[in-house]
Protein backbone atom coordinates (compact mmCIF):
# COMPACT_ATOMS: atom_id res chain seq x y z
CA UNK A 1 0.00 0.00 0.00
CA UNK A 2 1.27 3.50 -0.76
CA UNK A 3 1.93 5.99 2.03
CA UNK A 4 -1.03 8.06 0.87
CA UNK A 5 -3.28 5.00 0.88
CA UNK A 6 -2.13 4.07 4.38
CA UNK A 7 -2.72 7.62 5.62
CA UNK A 8 -6.23 7.59 4.14
CA UNK A 9 -6.90 4.26 5.84
CA UNK A 10 -5.69 5.73 9.17
CA UNK A 11 -7.99 8.74 8.74
CA UNK A 12 -10.91 6.40 7.92
CA UNK A 13 -10.14 4.27 11.00
CA UNK A 14 -10.04 7.36 13.23
CA UNK A 15 -13.27 8.75 11.76
CA UNK A 16 -15.15 5.48 12.23
CA UNK A 17 -13.87 5.13 15.80
CA UNK A 18 -14.87 8.68 16.76
CA UNK A 19 -18.31 8.17 15.18
CA UNK A 20 -18.70 4.90 17.10
CA UNK A 21 -17.69 6.69 20.30
CA UNK A 22 -20.32 9.41 19.89
CA UNK A 23 -22.96 6.82 18.99
CA UNK A 24 -22.12 4.74 22.05
CA UNK A 25 -22.22 7.79 24.28
CA UNK A 26 -25.62 8.87 22.99
CA UNK A 27 -26.95 5.34 23.21
CA UNK A 28 -25.73 4.93 26.78
CA UNK A 29 -27.14 8.16 28.13
CA UNK A 30 -30.42 8.35 26.20
CA UNK A 31 -33.67 8.72 28.09
CA UNK A 32 -36.21 6.12 27.20
CA UNK A 33 -39.84 6.86 27.82
CA UNK A 34 -41.25 3.62 29.10
CA UNK A 35 -44.89 2.77 29.34
CA UNK A 36 -45.38 -0.64 30.83
CA UNK A 37 -48.27 -2.03 32.76
CA UNK A 38 -45.84 -3.48 35.28
CA UNK A 39 -46.15 -2.19 38.82
CA UNK A 40 -42.93 -2.41 40.83
CA UNK A 41 -43.35 -3.94 44.26
CA UNK A 42 -40.83 -2.44 46.67
CA UNK A 43 -40.59 -5.66 48.69
CA UNK A 44 -39.09 -7.50 45.71
CA UNK A 45 -36.24 -5.00 45.63
CA UNK A 46 -35.67 -5.19 49.36
CA UNK A 47 -37.25 -1.79 50.04
CA UNK A 48 -40.04 -0.97 52.46
CA UNK A 49 -41.95 1.49 50.36
CA UNK A 50 -41.90 3.70 47.29
CA UNK A 51 -41.98 7.50 47.17
CA UNK A 52 -45.38 9.14 47.68
CA UNK A 53 -45.17 11.04 44.41
CA UNK A 54 -42.31 9.39 42.49
CA UNK A 55 -39.34 7.09 43.00
CA UNK A 56 -35.86 7.28 41.51
CA UNK A 57 -34.90 3.62 41.31
CA UNK A 58 -31.17 3.20 40.72
CA UNK A 59 -29.46 -0.11 39.95
CA UNK A 60 -25.77 -0.40 40.89
CA UNK A 61 -23.08 -3.04 41.23
CA UNK A 62 -19.96 -3.30 43.38
CA UNK A 63 -17.58 -2.87 40.45
CA UNK A 64 -19.37 0.13 38.94
CA UNK A 65 -17.29 3.30 38.78
CA UNK A 66 -19.99 5.83 38.05
CA UNK A 67 -22.59 4.46 40.46
CA UNK A 68 -21.48 6.43 43.58
CA UNK A 69 -21.58 9.73 41.64
CA UNK A 70 -25.04 8.97 40.24
CA UNK A 71 -26.13 7.94 43.74
CA UNK A 72 -25.11 11.36 45.13
CA UNK A 73 -26.88 13.22 42.31
CA UNK A 74 -30.12 11.25 42.62
CA UNK A 75 -30.09 11.43 46.42
CA UNK A 76 -29.80 15.22 46.32
CA UNK A 77 -32.58 15.49 43.71
CA UNK A 78 -34.82 13.32 45.90
CA UNK A 79 -33.93 15.37 49.00
CA UNK A 80 -34.91 18.58 47.25
CA UNK A 81 -38.34 17.33 46.17
CA UNK A 82 -41.00 16.35 48.60
CA UNK A 83 -42.53 12.93 48.14
CA UNK A 84 -39.68 11.72 45.94
CA UNK A 85 -37.69 8.75 47.19
CA UNK A 86 -34.31 7.50 45.95
CA UNK A 87 -33.71 3.73 46.08
CA UNK A 88 -30.32 2.24 45.19
CA UNK A 89 -30.45 -1.51 44.54
CA UNK A 90 -27.17 -3.46 44.47
CA UNK A 91 -27.40 -6.03 41.67
CA UNK A 92 -24.11 -7.73 42.49
CA UNK A 93 -25.86 -10.60 44.21
CA UNK A 94 -29.18 -10.28 42.39
CA UNK A 95 -28.73 -11.38 38.76
CA UNK A 96 -32.46 -12.19 38.75
CA UNK A 97 -33.31 -8.48 39.02
CA UNK A 98 -30.82 -7.64 36.25
CA UNK A 99 -32.47 -10.21 33.99
CA UNK A 100 -35.98 -9.11 34.87
CA UNK A 101 -35.35 -5.47 33.91
CA UNK A 102 -33.00 -6.43 31.04
CA UNK A 103 -30.24 -4.34 32.59
CA UNK A 104 -27.18 -4.31 30.37
CA UNK A 105 -25.27 -1.60 32.17
CA UNK A 106 -24.95 -0.03 35.58
CA UNK A 107 -25.91 2.46 36.68
CA UNK A 108 -29.38 2.29 35.18
CA UNK A 109 -32.06 4.51 36.68
CA UNK A 110 -35.82 4.14 36.41
CA UNK A 111 -38.35 6.80 37.32
CA UNK A 112 -41.46 5.31 38.85
CA UNK A 113 -44.68 7.22 39.32
CA UNK A 114 -46.61 7.16 42.60
CA UNK A 115 -48.24 3.84 41.68
CA UNK A 116 -44.86 2.21 41.04
CA UNK A 117 -45.25 2.09 37.23
CA UNK A 118 -42.05 2.67 35.24
CA UNK A 119 -42.21 6.00 33.39
CA UNK A 120 -38.65 6.63 32.21
CA UNK A 121 -35.35 4.84 31.99
CA UNK A 122 -31.80 6.27 31.93
CA UNK A 123 -28.65 4.36 31.12
CA UNK A 124 -25.31 5.50 32.52
CA UNK A 125 -24.83 8.79 34.31
CA UNK A 126 -27.65 11.12 33.20
CA UNK A 127 -27.16 14.90 33.60
CA UNK A 128 -28.96 16.29 36.63
CA UNK A 129 -31.25 18.61 34.66
CA UNK A 130 -32.39 15.79 32.38
CA UNK A 131 -33.45 13.72 35.41
CA UNK A 132 -35.22 16.72 36.96
CA UNK A 133 -37.09 17.43 33.72
CA UNK A 134 -38.33 13.84 33.47
CA UNK A 135 -39.21 13.81 37.16
CA UNK A 136 -41.28 16.97 36.70
CA UNK A 137 -43.06 15.35 33.78
CA UNK A 138 -43.87 12.27 35.85
CA UNK A 139 -45.15 14.22 38.86
CA UNK A 140 -47.17 16.62 36.65
CA UNK A 141 -48.76 13.70 34.84
CA UNK A 142 -50.04 12.44 38.15
CA UNK A 143 -51.87 15.75 38.76
CA UNK A 144 -53.38 15.71 35.29
CA UNK A 145 -54.59 12.16 35.80
CA UNK A 146 -56.02 12.79 39.27
CA UNK B 1 -0.80 17.85 46.20
CA UNK B 2 -0.83 14.14 46.89
CA UNK B 3 -3.46 11.77 45.64
CA UNK B 4 -4.94 9.88 48.60
CA UNK B 5 -3.80 6.28 48.77
CA UNK B 6 -6.60 4.18 47.27
CA UNK B 7 -8.64 2.24 49.77
CA UNK B 8 -8.41 -1.53 49.48
CA UNK B 9 -6.51 -1.41 46.20
CA UNK B 10 -9.03 0.71 44.31
CA UNK B 11 -7.55 2.87 41.58
CA UNK B 12 -8.07 6.27 39.97
CA UNK B 13 -10.24 5.46 36.91
CA UNK B 14 -8.25 8.01 34.87
CA UNK B 15 -5.10 5.89 35.21
CA UNK B 16 -6.23 3.09 32.84
CA UNK B 17 -7.57 5.72 30.42
CA UNK B 18 -4.19 7.45 30.40
CA UNK B 19 -2.49 4.14 29.63
CA UNK B 20 -5.09 3.41 26.92
CA UNK B 21 -4.24 6.75 25.26
CA UNK B 22 -0.55 5.83 24.94
CA UNK B 23 -1.49 2.30 23.81
CA UNK B 24 -3.84 3.73 21.17
CA UNK B 25 -1.05 5.97 19.80
CA UNK B 26 1.36 3.02 19.58
CA UNK B 27 -1.31 0.89 17.88
CA UNK B 28 -2.13 3.59 15.33
CA UNK B 29 1.57 3.79 14.38
CA UNK B 30 1.57 -0.02 14.11
CA UNK B 31 -1.43 0.05 11.75
CA UNK B 32 0.33 2.63 9.58
CA UNK B 33 3.61 0.66 9.45
CA UNK B 34 1.68 -2.56 8.80
CA UNK B 35 -0.21 -1.02 5.87
CA UNK B 36 2.79 0.67 4.25
CA UNK B 37 5.30 -2.13 4.73
CA UNK B 38 3.15 -5.16 3.78
CA UNK B 39 5.04 -6.99 6.58
CA UNK B 40 3.53 -10.40 5.75
CA UNK B 41 5.89 -10.84 2.76
CA UNK B 42 9.43 -12.20 2.97
CA UNK B 43 11.06 -14.96 4.99
CA UNK B 44 10.07 -15.83 8.57
CA UNK B 45 13.06 -13.86 9.91
CA UNK B 46 12.08 -10.83 7.81
CA UNK B 47 8.48 -11.06 9.00
CA UNK B 48 9.59 -11.32 12.64
CA UNK B 49 11.97 -8.35 12.34
CA UNK B 50 9.53 -6.07 10.53
CA UNK B 51 9.09 -2.76 12.42
CA UNK B 52 5.28 -3.21 12.55
CA UNK B 53 5.72 -6.68 14.08
CA UNK B 54 8.25 -5.44 16.63
CA UNK B 55 6.07 -2.50 17.66
CA UNK B 56 3.02 -4.74 18.08
CA UNK B 57 5.18 -7.17 20.07
CA UNK B 58 6.09 -4.26 22.37
CA UNK B 59 2.39 -3.43 22.81
CA UNK B 60 1.68 -7.12 23.55
CA UNK B 61 4.41 -7.16 26.23
CA UNK B 62 2.94 -4.01 27.79
CA UNK B 63 -0.51 -5.65 27.83
CA UNK B 64 1.07 -8.74 29.43
CA UNK B 65 2.68 -6.52 32.08
CA UNK B 66 -0.70 -4.91 32.74
CA UNK B 67 -2.26 -8.34 33.28
CA UNK B 68 0.51 -9.83 35.43
CA UNK B 69 1.28 -6.80 37.57
CA UNK B 70 -1.05 -3.87 36.83
CA UNK B 71 0.35 -1.66 39.60
CA UNK B 72 3.92 -1.97 38.30
CA UNK B 73 3.06 -1.55 34.59
CA UNK B 74 4.93 1.45 33.08
CA UNK B 75 1.92 3.65 32.24
CA UNK B 76 0.35 2.98 35.64
CA UNK B 77 3.58 4.01 37.38
CA UNK B 78 3.95 7.08 35.14
CA UNK B 79 0.37 8.11 35.93
CA UNK B 80 0.75 7.56 39.68
CA UNK B 81 4.10 9.35 39.98
CA UNK B 82 3.87 12.15 37.40
CA UNK B 83 0.41 12.71 35.89
CA UNK B 84 -2.00 11.95 38.75
CA UNK B 85 -0.41 14.31 41.31
CA UNK B 86 -0.80 17.20 38.83
CA UNK B 87 -4.54 16.62 38.38
CA UNK B 88 -7.40 17.16 40.75
CA UNK B 89 -7.81 14.26 43.18
CA UNK B 90 -10.15 11.61 41.78
CA UNK B 91 -13.82 11.96 42.69
CA UNK B 92 -14.36 8.21 42.38
CA UNK B 93 -12.12 5.20 42.68
CA UNK B 94 -12.73 2.05 40.72
CA UNK B 95 -12.15 -1.64 41.14
CA UNK B 96 -8.96 -2.62 39.29
CA UNK B 97 -10.30 -5.99 38.11
CA UNK B 98 -12.28 -4.91 35.00
CA UNK B 99 -9.43 -2.80 33.50
CA UNK B 100 -6.98 -5.61 34.27
CA UNK B 101 -9.23 -8.06 32.44
CA UNK B 102 -9.42 -5.57 29.56
CA UNK B 103 -5.61 -5.66 29.31
CA UNK B 104 -5.94 -9.42 28.87
CA UNK B 105 -8.48 -8.95 26.08
CA UNK B 106 -6.05 -6.54 24.38
CA UNK B 107 -3.24 -9.07 24.80
CA UNK B 108 -5.39 -11.76 23.17
CA UNK B 109 -6.30 -9.60 20.17
CA UNK B 110 -2.75 -8.43 19.39
CA UNK B 111 -1.34 -11.95 20.01
CA UNK B 112 -3.65 -13.31 17.31
CA UNK B 113 -2.25 -10.64 14.97
CA UNK B 114 1.35 -11.54 15.88
CA UNK B 115 0.85 -15.28 15.35
CA UNK B 116 -0.93 -14.79 12.01
CA UNK B 117 1.86 -12.43 10.94
CA UNK B 118 4.44 -15.16 11.66
CA UNK B 119 2.27 -17.48 9.55
CA UNK B 120 2.44 -14.88 6.74
CA UNK B 121 -1.32 -14.22 6.69
CA UNK B 122 -1.86 -11.02 4.66
CA UNK B 123 -3.40 -7.98 6.45
CA UNK B 124 -3.73 -9.87 9.78
CA UNK B 125 -1.28 -7.63 11.63
CA UNK B 126 -2.77 -4.23 10.68
CA UNK B 127 -6.31 -5.56 11.20
CA UNK B 128 -5.54 -6.91 14.69
CA UNK B 129 -3.72 -3.68 15.58
CA UNK B 130 -6.68 -1.70 14.20
CA UNK B 131 -9.19 -3.66 16.29
CA UNK B 132 -7.13 -3.13 19.44
CA UNK B 133 -6.76 0.55 18.51
CA UNK B 134 -10.55 1.02 18.34
CA UNK B 135 -10.96 -0.43 21.85
CA UNK B 136 -8.04 1.57 23.32
CA UNK B 137 -9.20 4.82 21.68
CA UNK B 138 -12.81 4.44 22.88
CA UNK B 139 -11.48 3.86 26.39
CA UNK B 140 -9.05 6.79 26.34
CA UNK B 141 -11.29 9.39 24.68
CA UNK B 142 -14.84 8.32 25.56
CA UNK B 143 -14.22 6.42 28.80
CA UNK B 144 -15.90 3.43 27.23
CA UNK B 145 -13.93 0.31 28.17
CA UNK B 146 -15.07 -2.58 25.96
CA UNK B 147 -12.98 -5.12 27.88
CA UNK B 148 -14.52 -3.93 31.16
CA UNK B 149 -18.04 -4.33 29.76
CA UNK B 150 -17.08 -7.84 28.68
CA UNK B 151 -15.78 -8.57 32.19
CA UNK B 152 -18.99 -7.35 33.80
CA UNK B 153 -21.10 -9.35 31.34
CA UNK B 154 -19.10 -12.52 32.00
CA UNK B 155 -19.35 -11.88 35.72
CA UNK B 156 -23.11 -11.44 35.46
CA UNK B 157 -23.48 -14.83 33.85
CA UNK B 158 -21.07 -16.23 36.43
CA UNK B 159 -18.01 -17.13 34.33
CA UNK B 160 -15.44 -14.90 36.03
CA UNK B 161 -15.01 -13.24 39.42
CA UNK B 162 -17.11 -14.58 42.23
CA UNK B 163 -19.14 -17.70 41.84
CA UNK B 164 -22.62 -17.29 40.44
CA UNK B 165 -24.96 -16.19 43.20
CA UNK B 166 -28.44 -17.43 43.67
Amino acid sequence: MTTLGALLAIVALLTITVAAGFTLRRWRSAVQRVDTAEIIEPARLGAERLGDRATLLQFSTELCTRCPGVHRTLASIADAKQGVLHLDVDLTHRPDIARHFRLLQTPTTLILDRDGAIQARFGGAPPRDVVELELDRVTRMEHAGA
Amino acid sequence: MRVPEPRSGRIDPRAPRFGAGITAALLLITVFLGLVGAPWTGSLAQRALDPAFLLLLLVALLFLWGVVSPRAAPWAVLYRRVVGPRLKPPTELEDPRPPRFAQGVGLFVVSVGLVLQLLAVPWALPIAAGAAFVAAFLNAVFGFCLGCVLYLTLQRIGLVGRAATT
